[in-house]
């Protein structure tokens, strides 16, 4: 008993557990592995890329076309990406390649090319069918050049053609562009008045394709594509009121949404699809609601006189809400939780509408009047501001009123409305301001939204 | 009258445990040989098997024109890039016409000799400026180089497993930069500091892309930056999977910071 002290058992224990540890030590393998040494304040340019003609790969009579509409379609897909510096087609080398075999490294990776890359390849039709290989070469590195190597089959058609340079086109700014994925194969959903209505309309995100999706005969506004492409929300006048309306874009019909009453406007899908906040003046006045995709379980976020407008979510964490409120009188974004708890004013001053979050979460997109009332002739331009540190930069400068921001997927493109060519529009620019584009150009087109991928 | 029994009794109950010990340090040495021979029997690669420590360098290219200091480029001597001065080499000083010895052999008169200071003043053209005009002296690249145009030389530091993938991958390293500088915000350093030591951040990016194992290798000083830094790693969601050819499942990344306000 007085020996107690002297059990082995506490010296077994620590010795197990002494022999364990190294064990463990020792189970962790030692691997050597690739080390890459970097760092900022350097200086690199954006990728410098060539795309070179696509060529044919056979003697078909169709290629002529279809080439055209690839080669046209992948070489503004690549200027539209933002993220490269494309080598005009008059510094090509010639002739073109066709095969890897062709390509002269030299000719392409020193002036006046200049390239970095280059994408090339060719194509050809076969009774209904083309194919395509295509490839994405790292000139200057002559060793090991080949960054992408793709092959695609579809039907011959120039609207096929179009979608696999598309299809190229996303697969080369996912791989150089840090595995963000393009957004060459998006949908832009956009109010247009062209038929006499305000209807819905979509085209895809370079203004192409431009194809009525309502018939309503009344007047719809702000459509919201939801995040998995399948259904599109929007207001619209009914009998009785505005409401929710919501359209199947597989089925390619309307499809029933529960009518709140009151005049409900401004859906906006929640990052994961199983929300709507929306405002509602179901409850008396115009306020922020949450709702289930289906439209059951209506919550109330904010109270108040309002009014309350143009939700939108944090597009990362969906934890936050946006909102436009005109409570302390001319309109201000605001921001709260998603449970409408720590409400925030972000803008202090001015005439601020029609917030958008990016979708990294980081930054909000809206228009502003920065000086609004008599005697202040304030133009009507979009801002982005850093949500944490309120820091904030104009991006439009160029006159006309601009309005609806919205974002793109790969967060490097807002699209907007501006009247800026005489009637209101839409367009489209890389989300620092520069490369401003119109994509509409008849009837009156407004409201745009970009959808999730 | 139990205390002096204690003192003998004491080495009859040390000798167990001391064998039991001695046992297992037999076999815990017996285990490592053997975990060594037969589990790990043919160790292909080794601590600092070949290459080093090198450099490349990167822009803060930002995606939204936040106003940001500019960027300094470093040691611009030491740099393969043309610059925005060209070096010509020096003109040749052409030597002054020899002066014939005159022969008395000859009879013929000698020609009249034109010396210096019998020369007709001519207008002396200026030295070339050594100016470039704006934009057509070609990039200014940090000092080791543009690391597209020279794949892995002097471009990146690896060591062992596949061993070149900043040559073989060099438009990967790129994105790796460029998406580090763009998540930087420079705002978050303390606005008391003006300038700070480079901070060293080390990273593993896996086979999905994702950064992993983000950790200050070699501090700045500063707090403030390190976070900062180490937030830019954290911001980002993946840098697109590892080139689908490359055989290791991840990629080490050595990253520094320049701070400077």
């Amino acid at each position: 008993m007085r020996h107690d002290n002297f059990s082995i058992f506490p010296a077994k224990v620590s010795n197990w557990a002494t022999a364990l540890l190294f064990l463990l030590i020792l189970s962790v393998p030692v691997l050597a592995q690739d080390w890459i040494r970097t760092g900022t304040g350097l200086g690199v340019e954006k990728v410098r890329i060539a795309a070179a003609d696509f060529q044919p790969a056979n003697a078909d009579a169709k290629n002529a076309g279809l080439q055209k509409s690839f080669n046209e379609t992948l070489f503004n897909d690549l200027e539209n990406a933002g993220i490269f510096d494309l080598v005009s087609k008059s510094f090509y080398p010639l002739p073109a390649p066709a095969r890897p075999a062709d390509v002269k490294f030299d000719a392409w990776s020193s002036t006046p090319a200049n390239a970095s890359m280059l994408a090339f390849g060719s194509l050809g039709a076969t009774s209904d069918r083309i194919s395509v290989q295509a490839w994405l070469y790292d000139v200057k590195n002559v060793a090991s050049p080949q960054v992408l190597g793709k092959q695609y089959d579809d039907d011959a058609t120039p609207q096929a053609a179009r979608s696999i340079a598309h299809k190229f086109a996303n697969e080369i700014i996912f791989r150089l562009g840090g595995g963000i994925p393009g957004v060459a194969e998006s949908t832009i959903y956009f109010v247009s008045d062209r038929t006499g209505h305000k209807e819905i309309w979509a085209m895809d995100y370079d203004g192409a394709n431009q194809r009525a999706i309502t018939h309503l005969g009344t007047i719809s506004l702000s459509p919201r594509i939801s995040p998995d492409g399948s259904r599109l929300a929007f207001s619209s006048i009914t009998k009785s009121s505005w409401e929710i309306l919501m359209y199947s874009v597989e089925l390619e019909r309307m499809i029933s949404f529960p009518r709140f009453g009151g005049t409900n406007l401004s859906p906006s899908w929640s990052a994961d699809g199983t929300k709507l906040a929306l405002s509602s003046s179901r409850a008396g006045l115009p306020n922020i609601f949450v709702v289930d995709a289906s439209g059951a379980n209506p919550k109330r976020l904010t109270s108040g006189k309002g009014p309350d407008v143009s939700p939108t979510w944090n597009r990362k964490t969906s934890a936050q809400i946006a909102f436009v409120s005109g409570r302390s009188g001319l309109p201000q974004i605001y921001t709260m939780e998603a449970d409408g708890t720590n409400l925030q004013r972000v803008t202090e001053q001015g005439y601020a509408v029609s917030p958008n979050w990016s979708p990294n979460g980081q930054f909000l997109t809206f228009s502003w009047m920065r000086k609004y009332g008599p005697g202040q002739p304030g133009a009507n331009d979009l801002y982005l501001m850093d949500i944490t540190s309120k820091q904030f930069v104009q991006l439009t400068h160029d006159g006309g009123r601009n309005d609806y921001p919205f974002w793109s997927p790969d967060g490097r493109h807002i699209v907007f409305q501006s009247s800026r060519s005489g009637s209101e529009q839409i367009w489209t620019m890389l989300a620092d301001g520069t490369k401003v584009k119109q994509l509409t150009t008849s009837g009156h087109n407004t409201q745009p939204n970009w959808s999730w991928k | 009258m139990a205390e002096n029994p204690d003192i003998f009794l004491e080495r009859t109950y040390w000798s167990g445990p001391l064998l039991l010990s001695c046992g297992l340090h037999v076999a815990f040495a017996a285990f490592i040989v053997l975990y060594a021979t037969f589990l790990h029997g043919a160790p292909t690669d080794h601590w600092g098997a070949s290459g080093g420590g090198d450099a490349i360098g990167a822009t803060l290219v930002s995606s939204v024109p936040l106003p940001t200091a500019p960027t300094d480029t470093q040691n611009i001597l030491a740099n393969e890039s043309k610059g925005l001065a060209k070096s010509e080499p020096k003109p040749q000083e052409q030597e002054p016409d020899a002066i014939p010895i005159p022969d008395k052999a000859t009879t013929s008169k000698p020609k009249p000799v034109t010396t210096a200071s019998q020369r007709k003043p001519e207008p002396v053209a200026e030295p070339p400026s050594n100016q470039v005009p704006f934009g057509e002296g070609g990039p200014v690249s940090g000092p080791y180089g543009n690391f597209n145009a020279g794949g892995a030389k002097g471009g990146f530091g690896f060591s062992g497993g596949g061993g070149d993938f900043g040559s073989r991958y060099a438009w990967y390293v790129r994105v790796v930069q460029q998406k580090v500088s763009e998540n930087w915000l420079k705002y978050e350093v303390d606005s008391r500091v003006g300038d700070a030591s480079r901070v060293y951040i080390t990273f593993d990016v896996v086979r999905s892309g994702q950064p992993r194992n983000v950790r200050v290798e070699q501090s700045s000083g500063v707090p403030s930056l390190d976070q900062s830094a180490t937030r830019a790693i954290q911001r980002i969601d993946t840098f697109g999977p590892l080139p689908p050819d490359y055989a290791g499942d991840k990629v080490s990344v050595e990253f520094w910071f320049d701070y400077k306000r």
